[in-house]
């Protein structure tokens, strides 16, 4: 058994945004806007005092109903976003898929593609022509290298980043509504990808709302609603805490 | 290490860049030199007979100018709205910004060599001595240095200010007839100490001098142009450092 890394570490993690918001204003206030572009803000809190730990070879689940902070949360641990306040510490080399965009670009060839996401994860070129092959094998692409992206169905270009992020050494994966990728056979296909990269000492934090895949896949999971994480621990409880706070289950 | 990771990630971007652009085309590159060569062709018509009368090799000097100020407004203008051009990527991963501005370096590196090339050419129809092409990669080595920093300015306030991109617009046409690049400043004292202040000037005057009249430009040119080389790469990591960690809340 190897020895437990803590990958994850968040104390106390908040973060705020100013969104746009419509106010009573004064007349002059209105004529003045109608040349100017500038809209009133006000706060929103997106995440309030967040702490987690995750450890090599875990799979954390995270539900929660929309908007109530799950991508914010994948954000501000791959350091997209700063937090506010708290601390975020991260060991290992993070992969962030959210929303599947990893800058894929759809007038360009597969192949440059490929270069370019890779480039994007922070791999060098002679790295990613020694993966190539590889990347296009899982992806089931081989005839494709040199068609232009926009000629892919959805399909193929979900399974196309997922392979290419699959194949960046993640030690630290972020995966954001992602599991829906692919027929039954690429699933399967995936899972077992994901297992590998558990077992070889990397974790998991997945957002989702298949309920199911979470109470298959992920050791434990997090609920988070309003920005607050109201429940966390082993899977299958947690998702009856959402269902009930959802009104699906009494 | 890190240096290079930067080069290769924004060589990788000015690539995808640069094959997007040209994505179809059936005529690709030369839409690149086509605008600077056709301004070099109209003011070569308009001036050579006039103001361009008492300056030696007149249409060396006018390309020159041309070229060097072409490559400083691409990459700034462009530098400017990249941030919010790139934004769906920007929220996704992260990877080093810096490396955007970079590729769009690069990209204008790459496509004002092709005009540097028209230039050499030209010079070589007029017989004079090739030798200060030697330098050049030097010179713009340094001037490139400083069109990253400015560039990383503007692209990291236009996320707060987005006027600026408009502003830009304006004020580098301003800075092009401020720049003596069809006209030549001679004795006008009020226009050499407003130059003073235009970083451009010094690039393109050494240029001028190494390349067509094969002279070693003044010490105080060279050491104005490495000053603001300092300057501008200096604010220009301050400033992009100090706002990058909200680009992707911004746009």
């Amino acid at each position: 058994m190897m020895e437990k890394i803590e990958r994850i570490s968040l104390k106390k993690v908040s973060k705020k945004f100013k969104i746009g918001f419509k106010k009573n204003r004064s007349f002059l206030a209105r004529i003045i806007s109608l040349f100017s572009g500038r809209e009133s803000k006000k706060d929103i809190v997106c995440l309030k005092d967040i702490s987690l730990n995750a450890y090599s070879g875990e799979m954390i689940g995270v539900i929660g109903s929309n908007g109530s902070g799950k991508s914010t949360l994948l954000r501000v641990i791959s350091g997209i976003y700063k937090q506010d306040s708290g601390t975020v510490k991260t060991n290992g080399k993070i992969i962030s898929l959210i929303n599947l965009n990893i800058g894929m670009q759809d007038r360009l060839s597969m192949k440059d593609n490929i270069y370019l996401c890779g480039s994007l994860f922070g791999l060098g070129r002679k790295t990613i022509a020694e993966r190539l092959p590889s990347i296009i094998k899982f992806a089931e692409l081989e005839e494709y290298l040199e068609t232009k992206l926009y000629q892919f169905s959805s399909g193929m270009i979900q399974r196309l980043a997922f392979s290419i992020a699959m194949h960046c050494n993640p030690e630290i994966l972020l995966l954001d509504e992602v599991f829906e990728v692919g027929d039954e056979s690429f699933r399967k296909k995936s899972q077992e990808k994901i297992k590998n990269i558990l077992d070889s000492g990397a974790t998991i934090i997945f957002v989702t709302h298949d309920l199911e895949n979470v109470k298959y896949n992920c050791n434990r999971s997090i609920l988070i609603n309003d920005g607050e994480m109201i429940a966390s621990g082993n899977s299958e409880e947690v998702i009856t805490k959402y269902l009930k706070l959802i009104g699906v289950l009494k | 290490m890190r240096l290079k990771s930067f080069l290769g990630l924004s060589l990788s971007l000015a690539k995808a860049e640069f094959k997007l652009k040209n994505e179809g085309s059936y005529f690709g590159i030369i839409w690149y030199i086509l605008g600077p060569i056709l301004t070099f062709l109209l003011l070569l018509g308009i001036f050579s007979d006039r103001l361009g009368n008492n300056i030696a090799y007149y249409p060396l000097y006018l390309l020159l100018g041309i070229v060097m100020f072409n490559l400083f407004q691409n990459t700034t203008t462009e530098a400017t709205k990249a941030i919010s051009i790139h934004r769906g990527i920007i929220k996704s991963i992260k990877f080093p910004l810096e490396a955007l501005i970079g590729s769009i370096t690069l990209k204008a590196i790459f496509s004002h060599i092709f005009e540097i090339l028209i230039f050499f050419i030209i010079l070589k129809s007029f017989g004079l001595p090739l030798v200060g092409i030697l330098f050049y990669p030097l010179i713009l080595g340094v001037f490139c240095i400083f069109i990253f920093g400015v560039s990383l300015i503007f692209s990291a306030l236009n996320v707060y200010f987005v006027d600026l991109e408009n502003i830009w617009v304006f004020a580098s046409r301003v800075l092009w007839f401020a720049t003596p690049i069809f006209y030549e400043i001679g004795n006008q004292t009020k226009l050499f100490l407003i130059n003073l202040f235009n970083p451009l000037y010094f690039f393109i005057e050494i240029s001028r001098s190494i390349l067509i009249y094969n002279k070693i430009p003044d010490t105080w040119v060279i050491l104005g142009s490495l000053g603001y080389t300092l300057i501008s790469i200096i604010i220009g990591f301050l400033v992009f450092n100090r706002l990058k960690h909200k680009f992707a809340e911004m746009v």
